[in-house]
């Protein structure tokens, strides 16, 4: 089979997918100021939401990185991928699966887990392709031709561990008949957690460590940093899953644990961050912001401060208790896996593409533009909700308030969500515009061929 | 023996699945032994019937848990605000949901919690309420506009009467495993429920 099929299959079905999920996320902000919009059973706001969650985790974030990976892995470790074939027929699995779990949404078939409510047997579906994804990830790495491995690759195997047992914990075990109560819910949220932070945070950081210094042309800043980065976040995130619960009723001393884990959570992101920007600053000036690509890994990693450092206080109680539970939840989860998570993703299609292709990317200043008008509105996007979430957790507190007043306070945050929503929906038209040029349009190459094969390195 | 972590594929898998795994026994085996509490308990449990059974499915298909919590944190203002003619709602403890195979206690409050709104308001309220949130009359006395101070809440106009009936009589049930709609000197508040 030819070289790199899968990468390709699975790059085009996430950045379709990138679309719905954002057409869900609209549709959902829409509800929110005039409720009476889309009023069927198919579409009420639940069902909608659910959507929006898992086809933005499972179809785009999750497929985006698995195809990306596929075609990086190889490269880093020069050689070809493990099989092929494994990798498309995984890719078509994995999208029935995720078709046949959105389905099920949409008619009510729906499993209680948060983030994973796609029910069996799709959920099932899943956990087979993750387990094709391993052979092939596990199999690159051993056919491998060099002697060291490198960050991105021990990322991607951590990933590839953790996600197995954090999958089964808190997604399938969680739902066998002796499990109830708040100990499920514990185990729900050990998933809930862990799949934002053992899935896609070192997924992203395993590709933004390979893009930063293949991109700048610059050798990563700090070896010792990346090694700090990788050691301390395996043991220190799968601790922290009850701090969605601080004050709830989860036995204290479990919420005190997750409370402090939460922030040594700061000692690997700034490991990381370091090096990233230790990168960019040691990178010839001419290259640090030319084009999309080093543009919005500069922003994923802004935005991965930026979440990482509201974790953890938004993890202290007293913080809690006026955040927790509001629109500011709302806003972290986007700065996450939208700010940070999704930008590298689409770096990565920016490199990714044009070397499939064999061919320059269709338009570098419609990248830009995209770049720009996503990031000029994902800013208010993200800032009125935290606003708002700050502004409801004040409301409550006085008993005068009645809860519709407190939501009504919200109106104006809401609007303003549905409408720098709207903005990010255009500009993904862009990004998927270049795309699909870069891959099936006519268009004038005046530069060169970029085609990087494994025996070019 | 001297081991390079980095140049094994092996080593790096171990360590990083070995890291991991601390956190992982600590947070998810461990907390159910050092607290039974959280799922057994010697308290008097409400047993769900076959109807309020039904009723948690549609709770659940209907994904009620994104807007709403069932948990009345330890916190002044939620046992203020979710109480009930000014008796205060106890905090929800672990002991209360043993019985519930499923657990909504969720991370969103778009509309109220919950978690004690069992007997609140009458079966005919909720009936009303479902089937159009936006139309429950004097509740709302000094709305502006349509989309003033009313309800964003969904309308499940398209569930049977039947499912109304199943969800409500789960709804009910909330938050009763502790007695705590009584005056000072223990007599029961309800009004309309006996």
């Amino acid at each position: 089979m030819k070289q790199d099929t899968a990468a390709k299959t699975m790059i085009i079905a996430s950045c379709v997918y990138f679309g719905l999920a954002l057409t869900m996320g609209i549709l959902t902000a829409l509800k929110f100021v005039v409720p009476t919009v889309g009023e069927i059973e198919y579409l009420s706001m639940p069902r909608v939401r659910m959507l929006h969650t898992n086809i933005n985790l499972f179809g785009w974030l999750l497929q985006a990185n698995m195809g990306i990976l596929f075609w990086i892995l190889p490269r880093i470790l020069h050689t070809k991928l493990f099989s092929e074939k494994l990798g498309v027929a995984m890719g078509i699995v994995y999208n029935l699966a995720v078709l046949g779990g959105f389905a099920a949404i949409i008619l009510g078939n729906v499993k209680n887990v948060e983030y994973g409510e796609i029910p069996p047997p799709f959920d099932y579906m899943i956990a087979i392709c993750w387990v094709m994804f391993a052979v092939n990830v596990f199999g690159t790495v051993a056919i491998r031709k060099v002697k060291y491995l490198y960050v991105s690759v021990w990322y991607t195997l951590g990933a590839v561990i953790w996600t197995t047992f954090v999958y089964i914990t808190g997604n399938m075990f969680s739902q066998m008949p002796m499990v109830a109560g708040v100990n499920q819910a514990n185990l729900v949220w050990f998933y809930v957690h862990n799949a934002v932070g053992l899935i896609f945070t070192p997924l992203g950081v395993a590709i933004a460590y390979y893009l930063i210094p293949k991109q700048l042309d610059t050798p990563i800043y700090s070896h010792k940093l990346s090694m700090v980065g990788f050691w301390v976040i395996s043991f220190v995130y799968v601790w922290t899953g009850a701090h969605h619960m601080i004050h709830g009723p989860q036995p204290h001393w479990l919420q005190t644990v997750s409370i402090i884990f939460s922030f040594s959570l700061i000692i690997p992101v700034m490991a990381v961050i370091t090096n990233f920007f230790g990168t960019f600053a040691t990178a010839p000036r001419g290259k640090r912001m030319l084009g999309p690509i080093p543009k919005l890994l500069m922003m994923g990693t802004v935005y991965y401060i930026f979440t990482c450092l509201q974790g953890p206080f938004q993890a202290i109680r007293s913080v809690n208790e006026i955040t927790s539970k509001t629109d500011w939840v709302v806003g972290h989860a986007h700065m996450a896996l939208f700010g940070a998570f999704s930008y590298y993703a689409m770096a990565g299609i920016y490199y990714v593409v044009p070397k499939l292709a064999g061919r320059r990317l269709y338009s570098e200043k419609m990248g830009n533009t995209h770049f720009w008008m996503m990031t000029l509105a994902s800013i208010p996007f993200f800032a009125v909700l935290w606003i708002g979430g700050v502004i409801q957790g004040f409301a409550w507190l006085n008993p005068e308030n009645t809860f519709v007043d407190t939501l009504a306070a919200l109106k104006h945050a809401h609007w303003m969500r549905f409408t720098t929503g709207s903005i990010i929906f255009i500009s993904y038209f862009l990004f998927l515009y270049n795309i699909l040029q870069t891959l099936f349009g006519k268009y004038p190459e005046d530069a060169e061929p970029e085609a990087e094969t494994v025996t070019a390195q | 023996m001297k081991i390079d972590v980095e140049k094994s594929l092996l080593w790096t898998s171990v360590a990083a699945f070995g890291l991991f795994a601390i956190g992982a026994v600590l947070t998810t085996i461990v907390p159910p032994l050092v607290s039974p509490l959280m799922y057994k308990t010697d308290h008097d449990v409400h047993e769900y019937t076959e109807q309020e059974k039904r009723g948690i499915a549609i709770y659940k298909a209907e994904g009620c848990v994104y807007c709403h919590t069932q948990q009345v944190r330890n916190l002044a203002s939620d046992r203020r605000r979710y109480g009930w003619r000014l008796v205060q709602a106890p905090s929800s403890e672990s002991w209360e949901y043993v019985n519930d195979k499923e657990h909504f206690l969720g991370t969103k409050r778009t509309g109220p919690d919950l978690a004690r709104v069992g007997g609140k308001y009458s079966s005919e309220w909720h009936w009303a309420h479902f089937k159009d949130p936006r139309n429950m009359g004097e509740k709302f006395p000094d709305r502006k506009g349509i989309y003033e101070k009313v309800s964003i809440m969904p309308k499940f106009d398209y569930l049977s009467d039947e499912e109304i009936k199943d969800l409500t009589a789960y709804i009910q049930t909330l938050g009763r495993n502790k007695n705590w709609r009584v005056d000072k000197d223990g007599n029961e508040l309800n009004d309309y429920e006996k």
